[in-house]
């Protein structure tokens, strides 16, 4: 009896002693149990793709994508391996370009796979439905596939603009951005052209890219960004110039019209007549100088101004003061009237003539040669007439024999 | 006097020819002359050697690269040949007149000469001509070797532009004699004593030379207001200094020289700032322009001389000869 009790008290401080350190660590069970069943709401083994059923065509090869995806179960090799193959078909499983004969997806992932039917030419119209099994030694799985040989769905691309039409000067660039889509069950190495007007380059690049491209590949359901950038010629006429962009693969073609609203620009030119930028003036008095204000641009320029800076005291005015209009290509011949100070001294000097429109302006330097008055050597010339009358004043006054 | 007037027969100038040649002959010929002109040729070629020494050196191209030898300081010799002239042609131009007159005074031949069928202003006037003459003929032979020399040395010919503007100066220099040639003559009028006119004539080259610019600044100074307050005051005050400048013969001939042979000179006053603006520097005026320019300046030299003449011409007119 008291050798009972004393293993009891030997069993309870026992018990004591290990309570505190089942309080502090929770049982790891637990705690495994409840990461694996929250994220996960089944555990298995499946084989999937995305269209079960589809079309192939006789005489050519399609490719069936479709994946391994292991859920929760640990890794294990399986065998893959596809059944009731019509006669005279090939069928292979294919994995990163290689035949493959088996997966093994780890936990939670999937194992990427290709079915490459080659379908005979001489296959009849009809459905088959073959069957894709993959076989571990503790799982087994099928995915049936029905594969109906018709017509399948041509190549197709199409070409969408964001903004199809843009507006700018000869000077500026116009840069459009198009997106390019393949609606076509298979990858395409799109070729890119662009019909222009004569002069116009346009030029292809990628996306953000700054390499120029003729082609581009797009994978299949795909679109792809490019954009192109079209350089007018300089002396482009004013107008709506389109460009049909085309991008084309494998006998699909798609085409996307842009348009360059192109508003030209006068550009402004300052000579005169003879092209001689020198002239004489007198001081104090008017000089004309004829000056030609031209329209280089290729478009009408309007109110242009005419002003001058001229040295200090001169007086410079324009006749006219304003031109209403100047078309491209014309002249118009505007009159520069100078008058130098009137205290000006003889000598070369500088006069710049200006002609300014909305958004253009051009210069002329002009040189002036300025002459004084020959009154005042007239003038000396008096005063030695005086001295030598004064002489023969004398000789008559004071002349004696 | 019109009694005078009236008592006169024939032309006052008649026998100016005999006179003119004598004189001259008697200029060319003395030693006098000869001394004179070694003097201008030596003083002169000092400093055109110089300079050309200095031109041919000279790479960047210049359009007036014969009027620099005129023109430029040379670095050996502080003073350019022009500035050599407007020192030295005074000195030549007061040798040749200091005595024209009161050496034939001295010499008792004034009677005689005027016992000749000619009028006295024939006399003076035919003394004057052959002493600018002189003046003339020593200018040019001095002008040519320059001309020559630059010729050699610089190796290639001067433009129709530069040979115009040399000449120009010629006309400039020998009228610039000329003026001190009539204020010799006027004191060999005035004084009977050879050394007296020839110390009177020295004595008004020394004061223009080197008196007077100090006399006009002190002129200047003295009208400086307290405080200068425009533009136009100061400009005024520059006129001004520049017009008491101009009263010395030497002056106008280096004003003269300096727009002729300097073509990118524009003015020969202050120039204001408002001017200025927009003015090409350093773009050579054309000669009419030039010659524009310097009118003044050679409209004094010519009708000073005149003047001067015509003052010494009515004293002598009025002298006793007799004595």
């Amino acid at each position: 009896m008291r050798r009972l009790i004393a293993s009891l008290a030997l069993v309870a401080t026992s018990a004591l002693t290990i309570a505190p350190v089942l309080a502090a660590n929770p049982p790891p069970s637990t705690a495994a149990a409840t990461t694996s069943t929250t994220p996960q709401t089944a555990k298995g083994l499946w084989l999937l793709t995305d269209y079960p059923s589809q079309t192939v065509r006789a005489g050519e090869t399609t490719s069936i994508h479709f994946k391994l995806q292991n859920m929760g179960l640990p890794p294990e090799p399986l065998a893959l391996s596809v059944s009731d193959v019509p006669a005279g078909w090939k069928i292979d499983v294919m994995g990163s370009g290689q035949p493959v004969a088996a997966a093994m997806p780890a936990m939670n992932e999937s194992v990427s796979l290709q079915l490459r039917v080659d379908v005979p030419k001489e296959a009849k119209p009809g459905s088959h439905t073959v069957t894709v099994h993959a076989k571990g030694p503790n799982q087994s799985i099928d995915l049936p596939v029905t594969l109906t040989i018709g017509e399948i769905a041509p190549a197709k691309l199409t070409i969408k603009s964001t903004l199809p039409a843009l507006r700018g000067t000869p000077k500026s660039s116009f840069d459009y951005n198009l997106s390019v889509t393949n609606d076509s069950g298979k990858d395409l190495t799109v070729a890119l052209s662009a019909q222009a007007p004569a002069n116009f380059q346009t030029t292809f690049t990628e996306g953000y890219g700054t390499n120029e491209i003729s082609s581009i590949p797009i994978p299949a359901g795909q679109s792809k960004d490019i954009k192109i950038k079209v350089t007018p010629p300089r002396e482009v006429k004013a107008g709506d110039y389109p460009v049909l962009v085309k991008a084309s693969a494998e006998g699909a073609t798609a085409d996307q019209r842009v348009t360059l609203q192109i508003s030209g620009q006068g550009k402004l030119s300052l000579t005169t007549k003879d092209g001689r930028l020198s002239g004489d003036a007198t001081v104090g008095k008017n000089s004309e100088y004829t000056l030609l204000v031209g329209n280089d641009g290729t478009a009408p320029l309007e109110d242009v101004e005419m002003s001058g800076s001229v040295p200090t005291n001169w007086k410079v005015e324009f006749n006219p003061k304003t031109i209403q209009s100047i078309a491209p290509g014309d002249k118009k011949e505007v009159q520069a009237v100078v008058t130098p100070a009137e205290k000006a001294i003889a000598g070369d000097y500088v006069a710049s003539f200006r002609a300014g429109a909305r958004g253009d302006s051009a210069n002329a330097d002009f040189r002036i040669t300025v002459t004084t008055s020959t009154l005042w050597g007239i003038v000396g010339v008096g005063i030695i007439a005086v001295a030598l009358l004064v002489l023969l004043g004398a000789v008559a006054r004071f002349g004696r024999r | 006097m019109p009694r005078s007037a009236t008592r006169r027969e024939g032309s006052p100038f008649t026998g100016i020819g005999p006179v003119y040649m004598k004189e001259l002959a008697d200029n060319l010929s003395s030693i006098r002359m000869l001394v004179l002109t070694l003097f201008i040729i030596v003083f002169g070629a000092f400093p055109v050697a110089s300079s050309l020494q200095q031109l041919r050196t000279v790479v960047s191209s210049d359009a007036f690269l014969f009027l620099r030898i005129f023109t430029i300081e040379p670095e050996q010799v502080p003073i350019p040949f022009v500035q050599a002239l407007n020192f030295i042609i005074p000195l030549m131009a007061i040798g040749l007149g200091f005595d024209l007159v009161n050496s034939e005074f001295n010499r008792r031949t004034l009677s005689r000469v005027l016992s000749q069928p000619l009028y006295r202003d024939a006399l003076l006037l035919g003394k004057f001509l052959a002493g600018l003459t002189t003046l003339a003929v020593a200018m040019v032979a001095l002008w040519l070797i320059v001309f020559g020399a630059g010729l050699l040395l610089l190796g290639l010919p001067p433009r129709g532009v530069e040979v115009a503007r040399g000449i120009g100066f010629l006309v400039v220099a020998v009228a610039y004699g000329g003026v001190w040639l009539a204020i010799a003559m006027l004191f060999s009028v005035i004084f009977r004593s050879t050394a007296t006119s020839a110390l009177c004539a020295l004595g008004l080259w020394l004061l223009f030379f080197i008196l007077w610019p100090m006399i006009a600044q002190a002129i200047t100074m003295a009208f400086v207001p307290a405080e200068i307050t425009s533009l136009d005051q100061f400009v005024g005050l520059q006129q001004l200094g520049l017009a008491l400048q101009r009263v010395s013969p030497g002056t106008l001939f280096t004003e003269a020289v300096l727009g002729l042979l300097n073509p990118e000179t524009r003015t020969l006053g202050p120039m204001l700032p408002t001017q200025m603006r927009g003015a090409i520097m350093g773009a050579p005026l054309a000669l009419d322009q030039s010659l524009l320019l310097i009118w003044p300046q050679v409209t004094g030299l010519i009708a000073g001389m005149i003047v001067v003449f015509s003052a010494s011409y009515v004293i002598f007119q009025r002298e006793e000869v007799r004595a």
